[in-house]
């Protein structure tokens, strides 16, 4: 393949990617890595380098509009930060003992299983309410954002002790594999924590930039971010994200929920796949 | 405090942008794109894998000579610097709100990042 057409296609790819993945609060490299192993030919670790930069472009080129419209709740976000960035330093620390296929074997059927919950909150717009108490209250992990039709969401968040866990496995995967990081984030404060769909999403998107920043370092002094690789990619990641990030903001909690479901059943399957050695 | 992170990150994107852009249209000028990605091959004996000095001084050098891929590069560490910069200037933010339970929490995720981002790196038996 001709260098210019890798570009055209990569930055066309990149820019719905940056789409999804500012809206589930995933990131780009769900959509990046198999479009770059299996339908270009790249290497996987390229696309893991490239992934990278996805997941921080996404991150930041949404979060400047949804922290400014304050649906994403910057006090959960560097609370959870705490486990995230943690769990990153674990991963990497714990690297050379483990095995990444057995792990993704793991991790890609907790997302699945996880699926069920999910989909058994489907039609939910804004969660009941939890009483703030504890170490909650303490934090002020609570908020309010304005939708789209004027209407004002008051919201509370609980168990913040298991919002932490999840965020730390989060954490820990990206540490490892450099990828994965987001739905467990998204899940964390969906299920655990039960904040509004939207808030789960965007403050997910605004914390993956830290956590993917945590493990930039080594894949950079590796020469994993292949500037060929990379630059199409980046453009075209946060063109979507700014594009995303504007959708979100008039769509439904049930949207985002429902779009988010098909994203995380379809991670699910890349991590399993990934695991059985199909490089995606 | 919401619109100042929210301009820092715009103002981080916008500069990641234009320096990536940059060192596109200086890698079609050079018919840097006329080639194949054949090019593109992985090497795992020798680090880096994709043959570019990625050190301080390498990409100094390729700045100074106009060089595409050092452009890039550029480009790279600046988006990657962004959330970076969006926690340090959190922590004065709390502090201007003299919320001194997240100066402590947004300082600790600094350190941590920090620490992640450029110490572990270089720990033997890390990232194996």
């Amino acid at each position: 393949m001709f260098i210019i057409e890798f570009v055209l296609l990569m930055f066309f790819i990149s820019i719905f990617a940056g789409v999804f993945g500012s809206i589930v609060g995933l990131g780009g490299g769900i959509v990046v890595i198999p479009v770059l192993t299996i339908l270009m030919g790249v290497d996987i670790h390229f696309a893991i380098g490239a992934s990278i930069v996805a997941i921080i472009g996404t991150s930041s080129g949404s979060a400047s509009t949804y922290v400014r419209d304050k649906v994403t709740n910057l006090r959960v976000g560097m609370f959870l930060e705490l486990a995230s960035t943690s769990g990153a330093i674990t991963g990497a620390a714990i690297a050379a003992y483990t095995n990444s296929a057995a792990l993704e074997t793991i991790f890609g059927s907790i997302l699945l299983v996880s699926l069920v919950p999910m989909v058994m909150k489907i039609g939910e717009d804004v969660p009941k309410s939890p009483e703030l108490r504890g170490v909650s209250k303490r934090l002020g992990l609570a908020g309010s954002y304005t939708e789209s039709d004027g209407r004002v969401v008051n919201y509370n968040s609980t168990r913040p002790v298991e919002g932490l866990a999840g965020t730390a496995v989060a954490g820990v995967l990206s540490g490892l594999l450099g990828i994965g990081g987001g739905a467990f984030k998204v899940l964390s404060m969906d299920l655990a924590m039960k904040l509004p769909m939207k808030v789960s999403t965007t403050t997910s998107n605004f914390m993956i930039g830290v956590t993917a920043a945590a493990s930039a370092g080594i894949y950079f002094a590796r020469g994993d971010v292949d500037p060929l690789v990379v630059a199409p990619v980046a453009l075209g990641i946060l063109i979507g994200a700014v594009i995303g990030a504007r959708i979100l903001l008039r769509s439904r909690n049930t949207t985002v929920r429902k779009i988010f479901a098909v994203v995380l059943a379809i991670a699910a399957v890349e991590m399993i796949l990934s695991a059985l050695g199909v490089s995606v | 405090m919401n619109v100042v992170i929210g301009e820092v990150l715009r103002y981080g994107v916008i500069l990641s942008g234009a320096i990536i852009l940059v060192g596109i249209i200086s890698l079609a000028a050079t018919n840097g794109l006329t080639g194949i990605t054949g090019m593109l091959t992985y090497n795992p004996n020798v680090v880096p894998h994709d043959n570019i000095d990625v050190s301080l001084g390498g990409l100094a050098q390729g700045l100074v000579t106009l060089s595409a891929f050092s452009w890039i590069e550029l480009g790279v560490i600046v988006l990657i610097a962004t959330p970076v910069s969006r926690v340090v200037i959190s922590v004065f933010l709390f502090a201007a709100e003299r919320d001194r339970l997240y100066v402590l929490i947004t300082a600790v995720v600094l350190a941590l990042l920090l620490f992640s981002m450029l110490v572990t790196p270089f720990i033997p038996g890390f990232h194996a």
